[in-house]
C-alpha cells in the first residue's frame, strides 16, 4: 500500500477541508455557506411530500405505499461499483424525472470535476456490504 | 445487504463548497470577477388588428368591390424588440449581442439582467419545452413555457438575475408575460424591462392603442428601443425585432442600425512601433 501524504475530508463526520467548509467551529455547523443550501435541499422533499398527500386523499393511502415499495426496490437495483454508472432507468420513470430536464443535468458533471475520482471497486464493494464507512463515491481526497 | 445505506451515484448540479472561501476573500479586499450583464431595453407589445373599416366611405367601397373577405381580416400576433449591447462593468463587452431567445417555434423570449444566466434559463426551458412536446405531440403554449420559467427562479431566490419578456401565439391566440428575477409574473398586452425599461414605457404609453397593425406596432416597438438606446446608457447598439404570429414568425435581426460606424480612417491607424500591430484597418 503506498502511503498517501492526505488527510481524509471528513474525519468523523467533521467537514475537515478549510478552502471548501470553511475553519470549523459550532457555527458553521449551523449555518450553511449559502442561504439557498438548505432551501433547495427541503423544497423538493416538500415538494414529494405534498404530492404524496394529494395521492393518498385521491386514491386511498394504498397506492403511495406501493409506490414506496417500488421506489425502494428499484433504487436498490444497481452496479457493482465501478467505471460504469448505474443509469437507475426505472427509478427515474417512476418519480417522472426521466421527463425533466434542469440545471444537474447539464451544469457541474461529476465526471469533469477536477477532483474525480476513479471508482474504487473493492471501496465500493466494502461500503455497498457495511464493512466500510463513507460513500460509495467519494468525490474528494 | 439491510446495514448498506442506498447510494445514488452522484449527479451534478449547483455544488456550495467554495461559498465560504469567497466570502473570506470578499471580506480580504479581492474584487470577484465581473460579470457580463445585458443593461438593456426589452419591449414586447401585442398586436390585434381587425380589419373592420372604420369609415361609411371605405365600407361602401368594400361593398362594391366585393372584398368582404379582406375587409373581416383580423390579423394578431406578438411583436417583441431588444438592443444589443452587453456590458461588463462599464465596459460595452459585446456590441451586437443577441437578446430574443428561441423557446419553442411559437414562443420567443428577451432576456435581461446576467446575460448568462438569461441564456441557461431560456436554454434549460427550451429543452424542457422540447421534451414536453415530445410527450404531449401538441404545440406548447406560452402559460407552460412562463410556468416553467416561474417556478426555478422563485426557487432561486433571485439570485439568477433573470429579467424576461415572453411572448409567443398559441392556440388559445397571442400571450405576453413579464417574469422578474424573484419569480414574479405579469401579463400585459405591452411591457418593457431592463435598465431603459422606463424610457420604453414612455413612448408605449403614450402612443400604444388597441387596433395596431403589423407594421404600425414594429414602428411603434423600433421607436420604443430606440428611445432606450439613446436614453439609457445600459443600452446601445442596434435594434433587434421579432414579430410571431399565427404558424409564423419573422426574426428581424438587426433591424435598425441607428449607431454606424462613421469614423473610420481610410487609411488606417498607426500604432508606435511598440504595440503588437503595426497598422490596424478598422472594420
Amino acid at each position: 500500500m503506498e502511503e498517501t501524504k492526505t488527510i481524509a475530508h471528513e474525519i468523523g463526520g467533521i467537514q475537515n477541508d478549510a478552502l471548501r467548509f470553511g475553519l470549523y467551529g459550532v457555527k458553521s455547523d449551523l449555518i450553511d455557506s449559502h442561504p439557498l443550501q438548505s432551501s433547495l435541499a427541503s423544497t423538493k422533499k416538500t415538494q414529494e411530500e405534498m404530492k404524496r398527500k394529494v395521492l393518498a386523499n385521491t386514491y386511498g393511502s394504498a397506492f403511495p405505499l406501493k409506490t414506496d415499495l417500488d421506489r425502494q426496490i428499484l433504487s436498490r437495483f444497481q452496479r457493482p461499483p465501478g467505471a460504469i454508472p448505474s443509469s437507475m432507468l426505472g427509478l427515474e420513470v417512476l418519480t417522472g424525472s426521466l421527463e425533466r430536464f434542469g440545471p444537474e443535468d447539464y451544469l457541474n458533471d461529476p465526471r469533469d470535476s477536477e477532483t474525480f475520482r476513479p471508482a474504487d471497486m473493492h471501496h465500493g464493494m466494502e461500503v455497498r456490504l457495511g464493512l466500510s464507512k463513507g460513500p460509495v463515491c467519494p468525490m474528494f481526497i | 445487504m439491510s446495514k448498506a445505506e442506498i447510494d445514488f451515484p452522484p449527479k451534478g448540479g449547483f455544488s456550495f463548497d467554495l461559498c465560504k472561501r469567497n466570502e473570506m476573500l470578499i471580506k480580504k479586499g479581492v474584487q470577484p470577477p465581473s460579470y457580463r450583464k445585458t443593461g438593456t431595453t426589452i419591449v414586447g407589445l401585442i398586436f390585434q388588428y381587425c380589419g373592420f373599416h372604420s369609415t361609411f366611405l371605405e365600407m361602401l367601397i368594400g361593398c362594391l368591390t366585393k372584398n368582404f373577405k379582406e375587409g373581416g381580416k383580423t390579423e394578431d400576433g406578438v411583436i417583441l424588440g431588444a438592443d444589443t449591447r452587453a456590458t461588463a462593468g462599464t465596459i460595452v463587452c459585446d456590441k451586437n449581442c443577441e437578446k430574443i431567445h428561441y423557446m419553442a417555434p411559437n414562443i420567443y423570449c428577451c432576456g435581461a439582467g446576467t446575460a448568462a444566466n438569461t441564456e441557461a434559463v431560456t436554454d434549460m426551458v427550451s429543452s424542457q419545452l422540447q421534451l414536453h412536446r415530445y410527450h404531449t405531440g401538441c404545440e406548447s403554449r406560452v402559460i407552460t413555457a412562463l410556468m416553467l420559467l416561474k417556478s426555478p427562479l422563485f426557487n432561486y431566490q433571485g439570485y439568477v438575475q433573470a429579467a424576461l419578456v415572453l411572448g409567443g401565439v398559441d392556440v388559445t391566440g397571442p400571450h405576453l408575460h413579464t417574469i422578474y428575477p424573484h419569480g414574479l409574473t405579469d401579463t400585459l398586452p405591452f411591457a418593457t424591462m431592463g435598465s431603459g425599461s422606463l424610457a420604453a414605457m414612455t413612448v408605449f404609453e403614450s402612443k400604444y392603442r388597441e387596433g395596431l397593425t403589423r407594421d404600425e406596432g414594429i414602428q411603434l416597438v423600433t421607436e420604443a428601443i430606440c428611445s432606450g438606446i439613446f436614453n439609457d446608457l445600459g443600452s446601445g447598439s442596434n435594434v433587434d425585432v421579432c414579430v410571431i404570429t399565427k404558424g409564423h414568425k419573422d426574426y428581424l435581426r438587426n433591424h435598425l442600425l441607428p449607431n454606424p460606424r462613421s469614423y473610420i480612417s481610410p487609411k488606417g491607424f498607426l500604432f508606435p512601433k511598440k504595440t503588437g500591430i503595426d497598422k490596424f484597418f478598422g472594420y
